[in-house]
């Protein structure tokens, strides 16, 4: 269950990637990142080389995260650009950040991700790729859960990285038996 | 007479908005509110207390795990359960790897900016800067070659017209007095900070299994196996690479953070002059080394009216004469109520009304102490130490004082650390401070497993009647408090009273000012449309809002709006 913030000094001889969720789980839809990366861990085998990181709203303290990768993947709910349904899923690239294309909602974790990727770049211990999984909310009302709409498109969410890894040569499989999901957060109080 | 509001203030979670009167340059009223509001609180109510950590430390993004150990702590507090003394080393050594995570970040990355122009940087002689950076730090990242290719790439940044992260910054400002040569020693170790707020979150995560939401914590202890025999365990293996790790960060602390603080303050004597606000501070015992926690590393006590001589002493986290004087009121928040209330009867019920600085204007709480505003934060755990007279305190207060005089000439007392610059000052100071705490606590758990102790939690039994307890943590923005109730096991009521909720305290019911709206009174401003003096103040006590009131924003992309009315 460790990070690789707890491994020091490793060889890197394969492509250093993470899967990173983002969002508060207590604030309803805004726990679509979380969700999505603890489903895709309890369905998926990958190598050691891949992280998978349920990371909260970290603002600027996501750097550390970051550092040195090759392959960042962020799953994260994303503010709507037009009148688009809840539960609508967007797919972007490091250049629509920022851009009129998308953007990241501006809840506690915003402006962390573009501040942090900024910092690294200049650092020059940035991603190398970037790419966003945004879904659409439909209400990030603290306690909330997650809504119907954007439940569906969490599977969606979790193909469409595989797909991202595969594409990218990263190994990962479908899992025989899936792992327990950890989704404590969604379980009713006593 | 103009006025301005500046909203969001803070560059991280949450929104702060600061309004302020100036007239001749100068505040003469200020307002702090947060816009925000997510009462998480209510969330706990009629939870398994022994999970209650697990939600706490949801509650902010960036302060994870000071939530979740003031939690299992208010809830061992209410038992009255013992926790084994590896079970405290390994807490007070995720501790500190946070805080020094956090302090890192705010000097360097969330404030560093207010007080370095990197547009000055090509100007500079990067022999010149690392000449100068030698006389007063040993620190090895400040050789010519090093401050060369920041500079180069500072030259880049701003040849490409593109500055991105670092366009709304106020540049060319007149309260900007840096050298070019200093802007580039501080913009260097900006860059090199990212490498060590790395190796601190390294520390949380070895210990906790996971970070930034640590998974070893349980009411009774930690869940940390320890068995020097096996590899799958805790053993000597890890601590061998904690403490690798540990001497890696411990000298970016003491020679370049420390140092760059001490470069800010011998450039900006001035603001040893503004921004002294509430001279009321508390601070609460912490770092234990003990199982019982009856000695402590970091003092705890209050300080009334800026009188170092006469610190009240908290001697433990039963003492319970300071907490038995909190109370919180609501006249000027966004809550129903009408007299302050104790944390542990708090209720948490909104009454929104919009902006109305004679009425209701924020949702954060007014804490008091006897009915006085009271200052939290490093700047308290240092002068509380100094205080009493705490040696490891005196040390490095003494050192950085000693650094400053041989950079600008004279003396300095710790009575000039209760303004602006004395706060960051002050949060430099602790991080050395906990450097040295670091390396001691980790030879703490070192010692006591070799000695055959591999215990670390001890199971907790909840009566059936209703208990009462309250969890205390010196968290990096300060005195952080949980209060829980709890009955068969579940809670029945769960109030944080969080450092952010202290120090960005309205008004209360008597109209006294909360520590940010006091400190900005007499604060400079020599142009209404760039307060760049403002942010100063504001972001010397850290703001972080998240826990203090809560967030969810839809109003756009702006880092921050300036209005002059």
């Amino acid at each position: 269950m460790s990070t690789s913030l707890a491994d020091t000094g490793s060889g890197r001889a394969l492509p250093r990637v993470s899967i990173v969720g983002l969002g508060n789980v207590l604030l309803g839809d805004d726990g679509f990142g979380p969700l999505v990366v603890e489903m895709f861990r309890s369905l998926y085998q990958c190598d050691a080389s891949v992280e998978i990181l349920d990371l909260g709203t970290p603002g600027l303290d996501l750097s550390p995260y970051l550092y040195d990768t090759d392959l960042l993947v962020i799953a994260d709910a994303v503010r709507p650009q037009n009148e688009e349904p809840p539960g609508s899923l967007h797919v972007y690239c490091e250049d629509d950040l920022g851009s009129s294309q998308a953007q990241l909602r501006l809840t506690s974790h915003d402006p962390g991700v573009l501040e942090s990727l900024a910092q690294l770049r200049l650092a020059g211990h940035a991603p190398s790729e970037v790419i966003v999984v945004g879904v659409i909310p439909e209400s990030c009302d603290p306690g909330g859960g997650i809504s119907v709409s954007v439940l569906k498109s969490c599977l969606i969410a979790v193909d469409t990285i595989v797909r991202l890894l595969t594409e990218r040569a990263v190994q990962c499989s479908l899992r025989c038996t899936p792992t327990q999901k950890n989704l404590w957060w969604l379980s009713g109080s006593a | 007479m103009a006025r301005i509001s500046i909203d969001p203030v803070t560059r991280i979670e949450g929104h702060l908005r600061i309004d302020v009167e100036v007239d001749g340059g100068a505040v003469r009223e200020a307002w702090a509110s947060c816009t925000m509001w997510r009462g998480l609180e209510t969330i706990l109510r009629g939870r398994d207390a022994r999970e209650g950590w697990v939600f706490a430390q949801r509650f902010c993004g960036v302060c994870t795990t000071v939530h979740a150990v003031a939690s299992v702590r208010a809830v061992e507090d209410a038992l009255q359960l013992e926790i084994p003394a590896n079970a405290q080393f390994i807490r007070n050594l995720i501790l500190i790897g946070h805080a020094l995570h956090d302090h890192i970040v705010h000097f360097y990355h969330l404030s560093a900016l207010d007080w370095v122009d990197i547009t000055m940087i090509p100007k500079a002689d990067p022999a010149r800067a690392a000449s100068l950076a030698e006389g007063f730090s040993q620190w090895p990242g400040n050789s010519r070659r090093e401050l060369e290719a920041v500079q180069m790439k500072v030259n880049g940044l701003i040849g490409s017209g593109q500055l991105g992260i670092f366009s709304h910054g106020y540049w060319g400002h007149p309260a900007m007095r840096l050298s070019p040569e200093q802007n580039l020693i501080l913009f260097a170790h900006y860059l090199q900070a990212l490498e060590f707020q790395r190796k601190s979150c390294q520390v949380v995560g070895i210990l906790g299994g996971k970070t930034p939401h640590i998974q070893n914590l349980a009411v009774g202890g930690v869940m940390n196996a320890i068995n020097l025999n096996s590899i799958a365990t805790f053993n000597m293996d890890r601590l061998g690479t904690l403490q690798s790790i540990l001497q890696d960060l411990i000298p970016f602390v003491q020679q370049a953070y420390l140092a760059d603080a001490c470069m800010l303050s011998a450039a900006y004597p001035e603001w040893f002059h503004y921004g002294r606000g509430v001279t009321n501070y508390v601070s609460f015992p912490d770092l234990p080394t003990d199982a019982k926690a009856t000695q402590f590393d970091l003092p705890g006590g209050v300080i009334m009216n800026g009188d170092l001589s006469s610190v009240k002493p908290i001697q433990n986290w039963r003492d319970r004469a300071v907490p038995s004087g909190v109370t919180e009121d609501v006249t000027h928040a966004w809550y129903q109520g009408k007299e302050p209330l104790p944390p542990w009867k708090g209720t948490t019920e909104p009454d929104y009304t919009d902006f109305h600085e004679d009425a209701k204007y924020t949702w954060v709480k007014a804490p008091r102490y006897n009915g006085h505003p009271m200052q939290v934060g490093p700047l308290a755990n240092v002068l509380v130490g100094y205080g009493s007279g705490h040696a490891l305190t005196r040390k490095w207060t003494d050192t950085a004082f000693t650094t400053i005089s041989s950079m600008q000439g004279g003396t300095l007392t710790p009575e000039i650390l209760q303004s602006t610059m004395g706060r960051y000052l002050a949060r430099a100071i602790r991080s050395a401070m906990l450097s040295d705490l670091a390396l001691q606590h980790w030879q703490l758990l070192t010692d006591n497993i070799l000695k055959g102790d591999d215990t670390t939690y001890n199971p907790p039994n909840f009566p059936k009647h209703e208990i009462l307890g309250m969890g205390m943590h010196e968290a990096p923005r300060g005195a952080l408090s949980h209060w829980v109730v709890i009955e068969k096991g579940a809670f029945t009521n769960y109030q944080a009273v969080v450092p952010t909720t202290w120090n960005a305290s309205p008004r209360d019911d008597k109209g006294i000012p909360g520590p940010y709206e006091t400190s900005l009174i007499s604060n400079p401003v020599v142009d209404a449309t760039k307060p760049l003096e403002v942010l100063r103040t504001v972001h010397s006590f850290d703001p972080c809002m998240a826990c203090a009131c809560h967030t969810l924003d839809v109003s756009g992309r702006e880092i921050a709006r300036v209005k002059v009315l």
